[in-house]
């Protein structure tokens, strides 16, 4: 084999592609050709290169809820309406999108509510939660104030709350705080500390409790998303995220420290 | 379609989606549009589901993804003269992509690469995402793309013959993470 011929072979010998023969002459012929093995050496340190740097986007939950409620909507028999095509004219219409994640997320509290007559009020909180955690996903709407200092985070709830949420900094673990924001949860006016992993958003949400004694972390999932209910000190917490449960934990577990 | 299949695709399909991002979002170089596409894109997935016969669904997938945002970019091109290239949006500057400061280094030179990706022909750009994040196989991007093998030996080589020039990768670029 020649040097043109091994060149234009190089690619799919590092990309393992050749017959087993065509590899064996290409390797050959590099053993023997210092220019061809140099530009081989190129080739694998690209691909190296690419392979190490280039890493796939995480797609972001709130296109996870749409995907999802678009099938759900998609499969639903009685309304026969095709599903709109294409839009190419409109920006993304945020606003009937984040109603339609809110509807999605209600309705399934309302069916519990329907077949269990017990639905607890946990399951209840579980859902605005939830909700809440969806819509803070929309642009703009994550954080009130954003910083990643506690020094900002913590005093900003002054005078906005009647209690103070505990900010503590987690960033050296991996967790970098991203701002925080008032909600409402349960009808009333509720922190939102919000945290990041990799591409994952933490929010950990938190109220004076109204019932008494301390409650165990719980786990639930909904939605594709975990959500980590505790009591601690007559402050209700919830951390909420699309993260894996074993991750949460380890960072409630360090919120709590 | 009964539940049960609304079932598989969800099991199969639906977990795909960040592989699906990755393509649109390399293709259309836009997040928004990407999500746009990768919605629809799911969707003319779901209605052809019953023409996928088992398999691995990731080309399979991927195909559909490609051509939606194929269309998408023809459909945009007659709108917008040109699309403009914001650097800041392949920086992971939004909220949900900050880094932390271990991480930033890192996040900063894969932020180098995108770019120098992005910057390639759209058939050489999907290439390298086919092969080098999907790892697909030869014949699965051609598959994909609906072009030879031999197109796609050659884009490849092509392709990363830029990114070597642009990166400044030589023979002897194995020095360079530092």
């Amino acid at each position: 084999m020649n040097c043109a011929q091994t060149r234009e072979l190089l690619n799919a010998y590092v990309d393992g592609e050749l017959p087993a023969e065509q590899a064996i002459a290409v390797a050959e012929h590099l053993a023997t050709c210092e220019e061809c093995s140099g530009i081989y050496e190129g080739v694998l340190a690209t691909v190296r290169a690419l392979r190490g740097g280039l890493v796939k986007y995480h797609a972001p939950d709130l296109l996870r809820a749409r995907v999802r409620s678009a099938l759900r909507e998609e499969e639903r028999p009685a309304t026969t309406a095709p599903a709109p095509a294409i839009r190419r004219k409109v920006r993304v219409p945020w606003r009937a999108l984040a109603a339609a994640v809110v509807l999605m997320v209600a309705s399934s509290g309302i069916t519990m509510v329907a077949t269990r007559q017990h639905a607890s009020a946990e399951s209840l909180t579980r859902d605005e939660v939830l909700t809440s955690h969806i819509r803070s996903l929309m642009p703009a709407h994550l954080t009130d104030v954003a910083s990643n200092d506690q020094h900002n985070v913590k005093p900003w709830f002054n005078g906005r709350l009647d209690f103070s949420p505990s900010v503590p900094r987690l960033e050296d673990a991996g967790f970098p705080l991203l701002g925080g924001r008032l909600d409402y949860v349960r009808g009333r006016p509720v922190a939102v500390v919000v945290y990041g992993r990799r591409q994952h958003v933490i929010n950990v949400f938190t109220w004076p409790a109204d019932a008494s004694g301390d409650v165990d972390r719980t786990l639930t999932t909904s939605h594709g998303y975990n959500l980590l209910h505790w009591r601690r000190s007559g402050v209700e917490h919830w951390a909420v995220s699309d993260l894996n449960a074993a991750e949460l934990q380890q960072f409630v577990t360090l919120l709590e420290r | 379609m009964t539940d049960s299949t609304l079932e598989s695709f969800e099991r199969i399909v639906v977990p795909l989606l960040d592989d699906a991002y990755t393509l649109a979002r390399h293709l259309l170089r836009d997040e928004h549009d990407a999500q746009d596409v990768v919605q629809e894109a799911y969707l003319r997935a779901w209605r052809h589901y019953g023409g996928f016969h088992g398999g691995d669904a990731r080309p399979w997938l991927l195909a559909i993804v490609r051509n939606c945002s194929y269309t998408w970019r023809q459909g945009t091109r007659t709108q917008r003269a040109s699309v403009p290239y914001v650097e800041d949006e392949h920086g992971g500057g939004d909220q949900s992509h900050r880094a932390t400061d271990a991480a930033a280094i890192a996040s900063s030179e894969r932020a180098e690469l995108r770019d120098a990706l992005d910057q390639l022909a759209p058939e050489h750009r999907e290439a390298i995402v086919l092969r080098e994040i999907e790892g697909l196989s030869y014949k699965e991007i051609a598959a994909v793309t609906g072009t030879p093998i031999g197109t796609v030996m050659s884009r490849l080589s092509r392709a990363r013959q830029r990114l070597q020039d642009v990166l400044g990768l030589g023979g002897r670029a194995g020095e360079k993470r530092t």
